[in-house]
């Protein structure tokens, strides 16, 4: 599997297990499923619960202004925002 | 349209007022902030908060060196407790009453969110990390929610009715509304109503975790702004039947004209986008009053500075007041005292009864234009003359969706 | 008038279960699981658990998701209560209703849960999900959300008195002509450290030499309650409209009131017999009744030495000189906390047999009470519902036949 298979891959994992959205297989969110409104149905407080699950996984940090609906449209848009944050250098400790 | 008072014939009177703050503890300290535009609002020590995404609240001081009497009895007391019993004590000392209540028939109602839960997560991380040993019990004593009201009863000697409302940010202006629904119905004569909470790692790091939480102190209605600001402190009101007040010769603050409620039943952490709630709850309000629409003056809006809260609460304020909304002078207390949660009604509806004494809508503290989306007519760097014979409103917007809404009033001075 | 309930306790789900239970006189006590270590050695074991009951039919499939314990139990028993009146709980109509809901142990599980992580991970991994529900008032949220109830909110917070503040609130929001519905109810859960911390405060009923451990209201032996959880919401209607849906109703409320006892410590009882009498007195008053016409009285009493002690107090000086009428003490069967109270004031109002009451054996002369022993007792035209809280404050509900 590449990193990218890898990444998606994970975040469908986070996905499932972070939001409890049982009986529901990570394999059966497609790449590019809307995540919000009409998709997966997720809100404004799944998007923020995701984030604690992304940072901690990933070992990011994830501005307010980042969380968008852009950057968490699909699995596709936040495995490339999640692969860029990981490229970048990091700029200090995330929250202090 | 015949309000509730007028059917019941029980008038509501504001007769005392307390109040704690982190521009102080009293009533004087938080007059003298809010006609500043003074914010209270900065670093903060309450707990350790190293590791939060902000460092902004607004933390009420040391307790005053002349209350000293009162701090080492109540030491044991959480700080809840204490802003309450500071509050409560103030207020019956205005009104020129005297503990022990019972001889007068007297209620309590307050609100909180909070309660002991600081001293609870002190307790709750020694026994989790505590080496050997366990953590005093006192330390959960506070923990129960009807704590603040109750010990505010306890130490009035107060025996009528007693309730405590936790509705998140609307539980004070409930419990107001309770007060002022036990007075009409003449099962007291005299209500202590009001609200405390306290800063704490769990409000804290919640409201963050929302990333509701503005990094400076918040900026109510204004482009930008970033969130709220969490505040702590007490705000207590006595209220009393207007023939009772009057009867006794105690100097009537204001008229509390009426309350009314709603809930948005849409979302469990955002306002409904149309503020229909909101608006609902304020309709609600002005009919309890008998007070049209066109009969308000001045808004002590709940404004916490939220993007998603400000908007919607324009968005009530144009349903309710149609194209006055714009020309409505607006007060934003919370830039000065940041959000008490389960108190802020109490002491909001504290500065509205000030703002209405003075005729003077106190304004907002910071800089920063307001939001060009939401043209409310917010009171800017000096205090704004309000017309005396116009009502307030106090809107409380909460959390989980529930909207309370009082409505006061300078006293006419007309007979009972 | 109340025209509807539904309740989940430990006796299972629904007001039929609990109506079994108190007839055979039957607690449901579990062991509460110490494995975290929170509990001390000899100390309370059991409680009347619920949480492991199954909501599946009253919450739709991924409906609770993000629902804490209290909320799911709150929304099911909201559910359930509303299908009991033949509303629909989807439907129109559903908006000038009020929601007026009581607990006391609050989101504890949730609160403890996203505590722990703060302190393990830090301020950083807080959970949104759980933070959402660390208030008090989302039950009361997620059964408006539920049933798009948009009237009053409000969440009372007042202990062992909530459950009937509630219910006087509950009526008044309608009598004020505000909505002409209520949803009104209790939810508690009782998470092992919220059982552990109750039991170092002495509160919980403990085995002894003498008797195993159990709810004894009233009772000689008795050494504390039994803490349980679950909730119970009951459906009010305005009686004009009730009668117009030709509703049958349960039962009907005539008056409310409270009073404070303020020589209670913070987490106690009291000894302020005067104020509390004082306070049943008035409210008896105000409905227009003298002790004597009262016909049932449904009490409070736990199996808490000094609260059953105040309230025998309390009870025997307002009807000094009258017979006590047939005194029901159903928190033997239901124990503290989570509505099973208030479910059981609602089947006595009915007139629905309550055996002997579960746990009392053996009077103490010191409060000179003896509660129901058991067979039938003509239906009630008037219920007396009394609650003393820790802390000092009082409830008193009356109800009446429909």
């Amino acid at each position: 599997m590449s990193e990218h298979d890898a990444t998606r891959a994970t975040i469908k994992r986070l996905i499932v297990e972070s939001l409890n959205l049982e009986g529901m297989s990570p394999e059966s969110i497609g790449d590019d499923q809307r995540l919000f409104g009409q998709g997966l149905g997720l809100d404004s407080v799944d998007a923020l619960e995701l984030v604690v699950a992304l940072e901690k996984e990933f070992q990011i940090s994830i501005q307010s202004d980042e969380i968008d609906r852009q950057v968490f449209a699909s699995v596709a848009d936040l495995a490339a925002f999640v692969e860029r944050l990981r490229a970048e250098p990091p700029s200090g400790p995330p929250h202090a | 349209m015949p309000s509730r008072a007028a059917a019941s014939g029980r008038r509501v009177a504001v007769t005392g007022l307390g109040a704690v703050s982190s521009v102080g503890w009293g009533v004087r300290p938080l007059w003298q902030a809010l006609r500043a535009g003074r914010t209270g609002l900065g670093p903060f020590s309450r707990f350790d908060h190293t590791r939060q995404r902000t460092h902004v609240a607004g933390q009420v001081p040391d307790a005053p060196a002349d209350g000293a009497r009162h701090q080492r009895r109540r030491a044991r007391l959480s700080y809840c407790e204490r802003f309450a019993l500071f509050a409560a004590d103030e207020a019956v000392e205005q009104a020129g009453l005297e503990a022990p209540l019972e001889t007068v028939r007297t209620g309590v109602f307050f609100g909180t969110s909070t309660a002991g839960l600081l001293e609870s997560e002190w307790f709750l991380e020694r026994l989790w990390r505590g080496a050997g040993g366990r953590p005093g019990l006192g330390l959960m004593a506070s923990h129960q929610l009807n704590t603040p009201g109750d010990s505010v009863a306890r130490h009035l000697r107060s025996t009528g009715p007693v309730e405590t409302i936790s509705s998140a940010c609307a539980s004070a202006a409930l419990a107001i509304g309770s007060a002022v629904g036990a007075l009409r119905a003449g099962e007291v004569d005299v209500a202590i109503a009001g609200g405390a909470d306290c800063l704490c790692a769990i409000t804290y790091s919640g409201f963050n975790s929302l990333r509701s939480v503005d990094e400076v102190p918040c900026r109510p209605f204004r482009q930008g702004r970033g969130g709220l600001s969490l505040g702590e402190g007490a705000g207590v009101l006595v209220l009393e039947a207007l023939e009772h007040a009057v009867g006794r010769g105690a100097r009537v603050q204001a008229e509390l004209l009426g309350a009314g409620s709603s809930c948005d039943a849409n979302h469990m952490t955002a306002p409904h986008p149309q503020g229909i709630g909101a608006a609902q709850a304020l309709q609600h309000a002005l009919d309890d009053a008998g007070v049209p629409a066109e009969r308000v003056g001045f808004i002590n809006a709940h404004g916490t500075g939220t993007p998603l809260n400000d908007a919607s609460e324009w968005a009530a304020f144009v349903r309710t007041f149609g194209e006055r909304a714009a020309r409505l002078p607006v007060s934003a207390t919370k830039s000065i005292v940041g959000h008490l949660l389960g108190a802020s009604g109490a002491i909001e509806a504290v500065a509205t009864v000030l703002c209405l004494e003075a005729c003077e809508a106190h304004p907002a503290a910071g800089a920063g234009p307001i939001d060009p989306a939401i043209p409310v007519d917010l009171v800017l760097d000096e205090p704004r003359r309000l017309l005396p014979d116009l009502a307030a409103v106090s809107t409380s917007l909460g959390f989980g969706g529930a909207n309370a809404v009082l409505v006061l009033a300078r006293y006419s001075g007309e007979a009972v | 008038m109340i025209t509807g309930g539904g309740t989940v306790g430990s006796f299972g789900l629904g007001f039929d279960r609990l109506a079994d239970a108190l007839r055979t006189s039957t607690p449901s006590l579990t062991e509460v699981d110490r494995s975290a270590g929170y509990h001390r050695a000899n100390g309370a074991r059991l409680a009347a658990l619920a949480c492991a009951q199954d909501l599946g039919q009253w919450l739709p499939s991924g409906a609770g998701r993000r629902m804490s314990p209290p909320s799911r139990l709150a929304v099911a028993a909201a559910r359930m209560a509303l299908r009991s009146a033949s509303l629909d709980a989807d439907g129109a109509g559903m908006a000038d209703t009020a929601v007026v809901l009581s607990t006391t142990l609050g989101p504890a599980s949730f609160t403890e849960k996203l505590y722990r992580a703060i302190l393990t991970d830090g301020p950083e991994t807080a959970s949104p999900f759980l933070f959402t529900e660390c208030v008090a008032n989302a039950p009361a949220a997620q059964v408006a959300i539920a049933c798009g109830a948009t009237g009053p909110n409000v969440t009372v917070v007042q202990r062992e008195a909530g459950a009937l503040i509630a219910l006087g609130r509950g009526a008044r929001e309608i009598a004020s002509g505000r909505v002409s519905r209520a949803l009104v109810g209790v939810v508690d859960e009782l998470p092992p450290l919220a059982h552990a911390v109750l039991d170092r405060y002495d509160a919980l009923a403990r085995a002894t030499p003498h008797g195993p451990e159990a709810a004894r209201p009233f009772d000689r032996r008795r050494n504390g309650f039994v803490a349980s959880e679950g909730a119970t919401v009951l459906v009010l209607e305005e009686e004009r409209a009730a009668r117009e849906r030709s509703a049958p109703p349960l039962a009907c409320i005539r008056g409310c009131g409270g009073a404070f006892d303020p020589s209670a410590s913070r987490v106690g009882w009291g000894t302020g017999l005067g104020p509390l009498r004082d306070g049943l007195r008035r409210v008896l008053t105000r409905v227009g009744l003298l002790p004597r016409d009262v016909c049932r009285v449904v009490s409070g009493a736990s199996g808490s030495v000094a609260g059953d002690r105040l309230e025998a107090r309390v009870l025997r000086a307002v009807f000094e000189g009258t017979a006590l009428p047939p005194l029901l003490a159903p928190k033997g069967v239901t124990g503290e906390y989570g509505g099973g109270f208030l479910a059981s004031v609602v089947l006595a109002a009915q007139g629905r047999e309550f055996g002997a009451t579960a746990g009392f054996g053996e009077p103490d002369p010191e409060l000179g009470i003896v509660p129901h022993a058991g067979g039938e007792l003509p239906a009630p035209k008037t219920v007396l519902a009394s609650s003393l809280a820790a802390g000092g404050a009082a409830a008193w509900v009356v109800l009446g036949a429909p």
